[in-house]
């Protein structure tokens, strides 16, 4: 079979479109690929500074493939990924992993499933074994799936329950999508954690885990050679079968503001606001990336400037849009100061907004988002492991990561005008969602009983 | 998540939370060599070439953090830092963002217990311009009375804002709780009532009399040439005037005697978080690696004792660790969990069932084989960036440690044996000398938290301070 290979190297774009951006010793990053028969492809960054690997695996399944009653079940499906197969059985895939140096997470969002092991050279090969081993053969032990649900509400829990942002979040999104699955919560509701059965999970692992709906990027102290040789070994085998259906469902247009309250004991009130915005791969991605710099990123950015230090009506302010396959959300998360009103906050953060739309955005303001997002950039490409992460991102999201060697001419392209008119677009009163977090004393009765 | 990400402290502490160790397997990983050089004011600058990303990162150590605050004034070692950036004598604190910004620069400061630091990073191409900033907010700070009066107001809804979130407060409790007197209890960034009582004299006096030359460590790591680096930093920082200084001794806190309890209540919990433990070592001591062997294999890693147990067997808690933060003095060592309310009991009942079964079964050849591989094969990464190189250098320089720390890791974490975990767990893992602090909802959690000590103390999370 023939195998596609590319090389290219990033310091040269990069260099060619920013000028003086850095020195020839800059930058020399190659991505090399390679796809397997069965359709998994293979992103190599040789890197030889470090004696170790950070070897991801991007799976294009997340909670937006999920359904009412079963929500959550890509994450819980995340952490059985760690429980047992046939070769490595329960907990074997951790202690061997760490007995050889090596570690690992994974994470899941609305549209992936990523696995990340980070480890010494040595490792290679087993960890090429276990991963091979768990998505061809992971084990559904009953009694390990009830001790799993435990851990996965306990998540739940400390990353909503008890934390009021992580409640008000949940709310903006159930507010702000009626039809599309992002209205549900990645970790999902806690009744569906507790009532998905088994054979959710098998189904689950049959509709999301073929190789040719993954991407491997390697990044670190490897050869592309070596790293092929050992994915046909042990992944090539794999059988393919069909992605998951594609996702249909279109969240109709919102056609007039949508606001939520949650009230609970709190210290201080949250607010957040959010706008429909289209998806990573639209021809707005980099007008909504210069948006969000110019917003939010640094104290001299604009909401920093009015909210929190001029008009000193906020602790901080943050927000942005996820990188995302359907149309998402461009949220502003606020934490209004204390005796302050949060519906003055949101009155002086649409004040920031309307400016925006009306005056646009200024010379030095687009060059300075430029400059942040370079920077960024040799941020991500300073570890081995921002390496994977960068350049599977911008492969899953793009379809291929070559758009990621073209950023910083894509950047160079935007226009003021581009972003004023995406803000015109978008940041509308119609188009918005508005969830308020309000203090509240605790009930009396949980009161008298102490 | 699998799990959460750990806690760094990152540029707002020297001392080091989480434990970085050893070399790789086969080949000894050793530092890069980088320079010493020492200006005649008495500053240290320690400089290393690091070419693969077009990058320059400033790690500034100086030798006054949390404890040099006086009672009752917690904060103003914080305070100071956080408005180096507010204003200079040539810059207000708009033009110094946007000239930061504009070049995409990172500048940031924060207080801790024993030291402040001020970090910087720079695009290559930017760096003379980052340098000037650097150095402007570093040598020329004004302090100017409305941004004192802003910071300390936004510190103050900051702690309003932190006790929303047990997750974020309860390692401030429970350092309180844990040093009572010493001055390790204090919090760095003040509370409540301390904040209402810093003004700006303080801050500038605190400026004026720690950050001084002799006090000073400058680590610069990134892409550039020493030599040109030496000439530019002894141009910038010569000008600044010698001063004497005694830096302050503070002594290593007793560790607590018996058993006694904190129960802070947050009456919207449905998750209670605990901390267990003592007091720990410092930096310094000679058991560093020993300990982290030990409790790599206890609570220090996804597969350690306290997270099988607690975690992956039961199903009772997202995380179960422990950690010694190091410090110039014995900082803390604790047991951190959280677990829903209803299953407070069976968690802390596992939790100390774990730390004795330490104690009598001991770990295995196996167990200790299996840490000193994991050991070594994640220390790498934690070295990999000019960022992590100019704060590693700094804290070796700052500790009066050197490289050799780094260059000998493996070969200490290879001559430990089972004889020398034992006499560590019988030394630093206190089996009958514990404080615990509890964050949760007292109306349901109150009658098992009594159980754990003979002394149980009470709070209310809006209660000031901690």
């Amino acid at each position: 079979m023939k195998h596609v290979r590319k090389i290219v190297s990033f310091a040269v774009v990069a260099l060619l479109c920013l000028g003086a951006a850095g020195s020839a010793s800059a930058q020399n990053v190659e991505v090399k690929t390679h796809t397997l028969k069965n359709g998994m492809k293979i992103l190599v960054q040789e890197d030889h500074s470090i004696p170790n690997v950070a070897f991801y695996v991007f799976y294009r399944i997340g909670s937006r493939n999920e359904r009412p009653g079963t929500t959550g079940l890509s994450h819980f499906f995340e952490h059985m990924m760690f429980n047992g197969a046939k070769k490595f059985g329960f907990g074997e895939f951790d202690r061997v992993m760490e007995a050889n140096g090596g570690s690992n997470n994974a994470y899941t969002s609305q549209n992936l499933t990523v696995y990340q092991d980070w480890f010494p050279r040595s490792a290679l090969d087993l960890i090429f074994q276990l991963e091979a081993d768990r998505i061809r053969d992971l084990s559904f032990d009953p009694k390990v799936i009830e001790s799993e649900r435990g851990v996965v509400r306990n998540e739940r829990k400390v990353s909503v329950e008890n934390n009021n942002f992580g409640i008000l979040n949940e709310q903006l999104w159930a507010t702000a999508y009626i039809a599309h699955p992002y209205q549900w919560p990645v970790v999902g509701w806690d009744v569906d954690i507790v009532n998905w059965k088994m054979e959710d999970l098998q189904n689950h692992f049959r509709m999301g885990y073929s190789p040719s709906n993954a991407t491997m990027v390697v990044s670190g102290d490897v050869k592309l050679e070596e790293i092929v040789a050992l994915a046909e070994k042990y992944i090539e085998p794999i059988p393919s079968h069909d992605p998951p259906p594609q996702v249909t469902t279109q969240e109709p247009e919102q056609q007039g503001e949508r606001r939520v309250v949650v009230r609970k004991f709190a210290q201080l009130p949250i607010l957040m606001v959010g706008y429909h915005v289209p998806q990573t791969n639209s021809p707005e991605f980099y007008p909504l990336q210069v948006l969000e710099t110019i917003l939010f990123t640094g104290q001299s950015s604009r909401l920093y400037q009015r909210l929190v230090d001029k008009d000193q009506l906020a602790l901080f302010v943050a927000g942005g849009w996820d990188w995302s396959f359907d149309p998402t959300l461009f949220d502003f998360s606020v934490r209004p100061r204390a005796g302050i009103d949060p519906a003055k906050v949101e009155q002086v953060l649409y004040d920031e907004l309307d400016r925006l739309q009306k005056g646009g955005i200024t010379d030095q303001e687009l060059e300075k988002a430029k400059n942040i997002r370079l920077a960024e950039f040799y941020r991500q490409m300073k570890t081995i492991s921002g390496k994977s992460n960068i350049i599977g991102t911008y492969d899953v999201f793009f379809g291929d990561y070559h758009k990621l060697l073209n950023a910083a001419a894509d950047y160079a392209k935007v226009s003021k005008e581009e972003v004023q008119r995406v803000a015109q677009k978008y940041f509308t009163e119609k188009n918005r969602t508005v969830a308020t977090l309000i203090p509240e004393a605790p009930s009396p009765k949980a009161q008298d009983k102490k | 998540m699998k799990r959460m990400g750990k806690v760094f402290l990152l540029m707002f502490m020297l001392a080091g939370l989480v434990l970085p160790a050893a070399a790789q397997g086969g080949g000894e990983l050793k530092l890069p060599p980088y320079k010493k050089v020492k200006l005649q004011n008495g500053m240290t600058l320690l400089l290393m070439e690091q070419h693969e990303v077009p990058l320059v990162s400033f790690s500034a150590a100086i030798r006054a953090g949390a404890v040099s605050d006086p009672a009752g004034k917690e904060g103003i070692a914080s305070m100071t830092s956080g408005l180096l950036r507010k204003g200079t004598k040539s810059r207000t604190a708009d033009q110094l963002s946007a000239e930061l910004d504009f070049i995409g620069g990172q500048l940031g400061a924060g207080a801790g217990t024993d030291s402040s630091n001020v970090s910087a990073e720079f695009v290559k191409k930017d760096l003379a311009k980052g340098l000037d900033l650097f150095a402007d907010v570093m040598l020329s700070p004004i302090f100017p009375q409305d941004e004192v009066t802003k910071l300390l107001k936004q510190r103050l809804d900051g702690i309003k804002s932190a006790k929303d979130q047990a997750q974020g407060v309860i390692g401030q409790y429970y350092n309180s709780y844990l040093f009572g007197k010493h001055p390790y209890a204090r919090p760095a960034g003040g509370d409540e009532g301390s904040l209402a009582a810093i003004s700006r004299d303080d801050i500038v006096k605190f400026y004026e009399s720690n950050y001084v030359p002799g006090n000073t460590i400058l680590a610069v790591v990134g892409d550039f040439q020493t030599a040109d680096m030496e000439k530019i930093l002894t141009d910038k920082f010569s000008a600044w005037p010698a001063k004497a200084v005694t830096p302050l001794r503070v002594g290593d806190a007793p560790a607590a005697q018996g058993k006694r309890l904190l129960l802070v209540d947050k009456p919207d919990a449905t998750q209670t978080f605990f901390r267990i433990g003592n007091v720990g070592i410092a930096r310094t001591s000679p058991d560093r690696v020993g300990i982290e062997v030990v409790n790599t294999l206890f609570g220090g890693r996804f597969t350690s004792w306290l997270s099988t147990e607690l975690r992956i067997k039961n199903g009772l808690t997202y995380g179960a660790s422990s950690f010694f933060d190091e410090r110039v003095g014995r900082g803390p060592f604790a047991i951190s969990s959280f677990t829903p309310n209803a299953t407070t009991e069976r968690c802390i009942d596992l939790a100390l069932e774990v730390l004795k079964r330490l104690h009598e079964q001991g770990i295995s050849e196996a167990e200790l084989k299996s840490a000193k591989a994991y050991i070594k094969g994640q220390f790498p990464p934690t070295i990999e960036t000019s960022d992590q190189l100019a704060r590693e250098i700094a804290e070796l320089e700052f500790y009066g440690l050197d490289e050799r720390e780094v260059n000998t890791f493996s070969a200490k974490i290879e001559a430990m044996t089972l004889a020398d975990t034992k006499r560590i767990i019988q030394q630093y893992f206190p089996l009958d000398n514990l404080v615990f602090v509890l964050i949760g909802k007292a109306s349901e959690i109150e009658p098992v938290a009594k159980k754990y000590a003979p002394k149980m103390d009470a709070k209310s999370i809006s209660q000031p301070g901690f």
